[in-house]
């Protein structure tokens, strides 16, 4: 049968081209020609109906027959070429993955403001609040509350800046102690982390400073409360293995005062030559103490009913310490190739 | 406080390591800051004969010397030349190692081998005297070690004591502290002595300021032999705590201090006239002193003096002319209690310190006077040949006593935490020197009126805690139910800061003071005067800012200086501003300043205590961009500062707020404006006024800024949830032309009211001026997004975009382009 045979040939044909096709766009045209609407193949299953009725089925089998077998081809060919094409395009759009990528803008925060922060989420932790107080203060908030009285000889060494009368720029952050314990009642928990100025400059002095001190004031509270803080805090900001140890020192507003040392947190006290703590194995970390007496007296606090403690760190040291930063002079210049590095 | 460990050994026997023994001392009392090395650190020193001496044969300024050690004859290459055939000297060993840790070697020095150094007396650590070998006396014998008469190495400890602990500045307050805390006894040194010669009474004594002299004491030592030296073991010990011999007078008198921490001064008794006067200076009262200067006195500070010319200034530093000196044979010493106070004060208008009056300002125990004038006297007696009168005269009208302070063990256990035990208690307070009873949990301790320190419980708590060691305290926290936090303004200052971090500024903390140029260059009006320091470190530090800009602009210059042009800073900080005392309150102010008093009747404590500080603080968040802000990429264009990037971080910080133009000195006229949030003014922005850049040495081009009240900023705006509809935007442009100088802000904000239901969003996304645009206008492009409940119809859309239009025409005279 003429028909019949027109088809296969059809079919060898559009199988040749299909395989001849270098493109998904020649594909899409050997489509067009022996699928599409106007091809040979189509017109023979359009005038299907005109043939003779034992015809019919014959010519109509093998049409649809080849109609899917091209179908098929085309498919796979299509998947092949596309898979190719694909292929190359994505080597076309390959980069050089060596430059740098869009330039996002990145700042830095101050390095003692970032251990400043640091240290006061610990605290926070521990049930703190953070007070604030004026830096232009009272000689009665920085001085006598804090049982220095008129000409004491600590407050020379303090090195104050004054003001108008009876106004100095505080010298450490305690009367912001004074104002807390003098606001409330006990029990007290806060942090008061600030800016503090000294009359002093020299390599390992500026005349303004931080300070981070810490008060709580409650029934029961010890030394050994203290020293538990102090050594929490430590192992929160120098690793868990960080050791502390007190030793007796003296502050007008403590009683008994101490010092707080930690063990190094480079050398661990194992190395004569190190660094940082000089091969002492031990890093001066601040002072602190049980509050005087006095002072709980003097912001109407009963020091039979209540017992407190207070401690005071260098942020600026510790963040030396921390980042090795050589110069403390550093932390206040504004200098961005010092501020970049945080 | 040096303390030389030999001496200490004399007072208090302690088999410790030095490492052993400042642990000790620095875990018990006091900090322990250095420790110093002098002489021989090990090895040996033996004494030698000089056997021949004489010139090198190859160097001119080398000797060689034969030196018998003892039946052993070594050759030495020396640099000194004052040894002689005949001459005993001491001679250190090759293998021994020195203070500064060199190990001496056999050695060839210009082709001849030297077995040894002979040594000075800097060498073995006696004194500074490097100028020729030490020549030993008849009494060294030859052969043995010298450190069987004198240490020939010495370790110092030097003690940073406290500033209540005035006992410890001297060795026997140390030896009884190491004493304590070893659990150990210490020996005080006996004093016996025979009299005779003239008596002390010759001279009077009159006290004439009681209240700057509790105690004031005098004993005459006649018969000196003049001109002498200490023994060297006393020149060395005084050398080794850090003190210069001088002669044998002198040096008693300063070893003497050295050894009970109270000072003393000896007068050359011929030049005394009639007797001495305990005064205070006269007005105008000049002296010349030991150290060469002539002091101007004032009538606070208190003087020695006899009836004729003041002789010392009191507890600080004596006159030349009463100086003992080579030909002194008959002197008086004073040991006397000064107001610690008036000495600190005097020591400190005069600006001299001395190692006498660190130890009077402190405030001595006027019972340990007895003992230093005895202690003087003897060894004058010993030393020097000196006769010791039979009488002393003393001022000592009211007599001071040991006190009791009480002692609860409970309240011990409360503050320390940790047990304490009744007689452990008991002993370490004893070894300080306290008579101690005890009942029950309750001690009463008597103090010694050399521990003028303790006085309450409190103190006692301290002792015991210390001397217990603070070791045995152990780590508790304490249980509080109290929930800790930041509060939200507090919170507020921590997201801003990183928010500005996030977008490429650097945190920078910057001085609150500065030089008075400041608010010149900043052109900022007269008469508002800052709060100014009245002891400024300098004149460049005087005036507090009343803003933070200028401190940012001065960093600013400096990284420009530094080649660093580009880049973002910001700070948190205070501002201050003078508030004036409120009328006729000036003294109320002041009382308030010095005592907390608010003793005003009838006055808010609050507002007294606000406007009695005459300074008021704020808070603020300034920022300077300088050059390219954000450096340009290979695929990134370059970001240069400038008033539209600093404007977009204040659009960040403070959410909603309005801006207008506002002149402002020191900013560029037409690109600055003040921000506002409602209606209050929130701070500044804009570029810099070219001649203020100037002024800062900034050169590189625009410097854009701003500074706000840290209240009006909220960085991260309280959230609340918006409906939204799943129907697209529609996304509409309309470009007009206006008049240049139309404020686009008013455009945008004229369109928000005309009242659109549809309108969801309208912005500016081009500006135009230029050939396609009539002179004098210019070209506003703006996007506007329109949303319905349903997909909204072009008519619709276009109806409102007409309105728009409409309201543009009306309120800009804007004309639609392209049309």
């Amino acid at each position: 049968m003429a028909v019949i045979e027109r088809i296969n040939e059809l079919e060898s044909e559009a199988l040749a081209a299909v395989s001849g096709a270098g493109s998904t766009g020649d594909l899409e045209s050997v489509r067009v020609r022996y699928l599409g609407r106007s091809a040979e193949l189509t017109e023979i299953k359009k005038g299907i109906g005109t043939l003779p009725v034992d015809e019919r089925k014959q010519v109509g089998g093998a049409a649809n027959r080849v109609s899917r077998s091209l179908e098929a081809a085309i498919g796979s060919r299509s998947q092949d070429l596309a898979g190719g094409e694909r292929e190359k395009r994505l080597r076309e759009e390959a980069v050089d993955v060596t430059l740098p990528g869009v330039p996002y803008p990145k700042g830095s925060l101050h390095p003692t403001l970032r251990i400043i922060d640091d240290v006061v989420d610990f605290f926070v932790g521990l049930g703190y609040r953070i007070a604030e107080g004026p830096e232009v203060e009272t000689d009665y908030y920085n001085f006598t509350a804090l049982n220095i009285p008129p000409e004491h000889p600590a407050r020379t060494m303090q090195d104050t800046f004054f003001l108008d009368d009876g106004l100095v720029l505080r010298t450490h952050t305690s009367p912001v102690q004074i104002r807390t314990m003098l606001s409330q009642e006990p029990p007290v928990y806060v942090v008061c982390p600030g800016r503090t100025y000294r009359r002093d400059s020299d390599p390992t002095h500026t005349p303004m400073f931080n300070q981070i001190e810490g008060l709580a004031v409650d029934h029961g509270l010890s030394l050994a409360h203290l020293k538990g803080t102090l050594a929490a805090m430590a192992r929160h900001t120098f690793g868990e293995g960080a050791v502390t140890r007190l030793r007796p020192s003296y502050f007008q507003f403590t009683e008994p005062s101490v010092e707080m040392d930690v063990s190094c947190f480079v050398c661990g006290g194992a190395d004569q030559n190190c660094k940082v703590c000089k091969g002492a194995g031990w890093l001066e970390m601040g002072g602190a103490g049980m509050v005087d007496p006095a002072v709980l007296s003097e912001v109407g606090y009963d020091p039979e009913e209540f017992t407190g403690f207070a401690f005071g760190f260098g942020p600026d040291r510790m963040a030396m310490v921390k980042y090795g930063v050589p110069d403390l002079r550093l932390f206040f210049e504004g200098d961005l190739r010092f501020l970049r590095q945080f | 406080m040096r303390v030389p460990l030999s001496w200490l050994r004399e007072y208090v026997d302690f088999d410790l390591s030095v490492d052993e023994l400042v642990k000790a001392i620095s875990l018990h009392s006091q900090e322990v800051d250095g420790i110093h090395r002098l002489g021989v650190l090990d090895g040996e020193v033996v004494v030698g004969e000089v056997v021949e001496f004489g010139p090198h044969p190859n160097a001119d300024r080398l000797s060689v010397a034969k030196v018998d050690l003892g039946g052993q004859e070594v050759q030495i290459v020396a640099g000194a030349p004052n040894p002689y055939p005949g001459a005993r000297v001491p001679v250190v060993l090759p293998g021994s190692v020195m203070a500064d840790g060199t190990k001496l070697r056999k050695a060839k020095l210009r082709g001849l081998e030297s077995n040894g150094m002979m040594m000075s007396e800097r060498e073995l650590g006696i004194s500074n005297d490097h100028s020729g070998i030490l020549l030993l006396d008849e009494s060294y014998e030859v052969g043995r070690q010298v450190a069987e008469y004198f240490p020939v190495g010495e370790t110092v400890l030097e003690l940073d004591v406290n500033p209540n602990r005035p006992d410890l500045w001297g060795m026997i307050g140390v030896a009884r502290e190491l004493a304590a805390i070893l659990g150990t006894d210490f020996r005080i040194p006996d004093i016996s002595f025979e009299t005779g010669g003239p008596p002390t009474a010759d001279y009077g004594l009159r006290v004439e300021a009681e209240d700057l002299c509790p105690r004031y004491d005098l004993r005459r030592v006649s018969n000196i032999s003049p001109g002498g030296r200490a023994p060297l073991e006393m020149r060395r010990r005084i050398f080794a705590a850090g003190m210069r011999p001088i002669n044998a007078i002198v040096d008693i008198s300063n070893f003497t201090m050295l050894e009970t921490g109270q000072p003393n001064h000896v007068f050359d008794a011929s030049r005394v006239r009639e007797g001495i006067v305990v005064r205070r200076a006269k007005p105008a009262e000049k002296m010349k002193l030991l150290d060469g200067t002539t002091r101007d006195l004032d009538t606070d500070m208190l003087v020695i003096a006899d009836e004729e010319r003041g002789l010392v200034i009191a507890g600080v530093m004596g006159a030349e002319d009463a100086e003992v000196g080579n030909e002194t044979t008959d002197v008086l010493i004073e040991v006397a209690t000064f107001a610690g106070q008036s000495i600190f004060g005097t020591s400190a208008r005069l600006a001299l310190r001395t190692d006498a009056s660190g130890r009077n300002e402190r405030g001595l125990d006027p019972n340990m006077v007895p003992f230093a004038r005895d202690r003087v006297a003897s060894l004058l007696a010993e030393h020097a040949g000196g006769t010791i009168a039979s009488d002393t005269l003393s001022h000592y009208p009211e007599p001071v006593d040991s006190w009791e302070a009480p002692l609860r063990l409970g309240r011990a256990e409360l503050l320390l935490g940790i047990p304490v035990e009744r007689d452990e208690a008991v002993g370490k307070l004893e070894a300080l020197g306290c008579g101690v009873q005890a009942e029950d949990g309750r001690i009463s301790a008597s103090i010694p009126t050399f521990r003028r320190d303790l006085r309450r419980e409190a103190d006692l708590i301290e002792e015991v805690g210390r001397l217990f060691g603070l070791g045995r305290v152990p780590e508790e926290l304490p249980k509080t139910s109290l929930s800790g936090g930041l509060t939200p303004a507090q919170q507020k200052v921590r997201t801003l800061r990183r928010l500005l971090a996030d977008l490429g500024l650097a945190e920078a903390i910057t001085y609150p003071f500065g030089p008075d140029r400041w608010r010149r260059d900043l052109s900022l009006e007269s008469g508002h005067e800052p709060p100014t320091l009245a002891n400024p470190l300098s004149a460049q530090a005087r005036e507090m800012r009343s803003m933070l800009l200028p401190g940012l602009l001065d960093a600013a210059a400096r990284n420009e200086a530094f080649g660093v042009e580009s880049g973002a800073i910001f700070e948190v900080g205070r501002v201050f501003e003078a508030r004036p005392l409120p009328e006729g309150k000036r003294d109320a102010a002041l009382h308030f300043r010095l005592t907390g008093e608010l003793n005003q009747p009838g006055t808010d404590a609050e507002d007294g205590a606000s406007s009695f500080m005459g300074v008021e603080e704020n808070q603020r968040v300034g920022g300077v961009l300088t050059g390219a802000i954000q450096p340009g990429g290979w695929n990134a264009p370059v970001r240069r500062a400038g008033f539209f990037e600093a404007k977009g971080i204040v659009e960040r910080l403070v959410p909603g707020a309005s801006f207008s133009p506002e002149v402002r000195p020191f900013l560029h006229p037409g690109r600055s404006a003040v921000v506002r949030a409602g209606d209050a003014a929130a701070g500044w922005v804009g570029e810099l006024h070219p001649e203020t850049a100037e002024k800062f040495d900034l050169s590189g081009g625009p410097v854009a800024a701003f500074e706000l009240d840290l209240a009006f900023c909220d960085p991260d705006p309280a959230p609340r949830f918006q409906p939204f509809t799943n129907v697209p935007a529609v996304s509409r442009d309309l470009a007009v032309v206006v008049d240049s100088g139309v404020p686009a802000g008013d455009m945008l904000a004229a369109v928000g009211k005309t009242g659109s239901t549809m309108l969801a969003g309208a912005r500016v996304f081009d500006v135009y001026e230029g050939a396609q645009v009539p002179e004098g206008k210019k070209s506003v492009a703006l996007r506007f997004a329109f949303r319905g409940e349903e997909t909204l119809t072009d008519e619709a859309v276009n109806g409102e975009l007409d309105r728009i239009s409409l309201c543009l025409r009306e309120s800009f005279g804007a004309e639609v382009r392209g049309d």
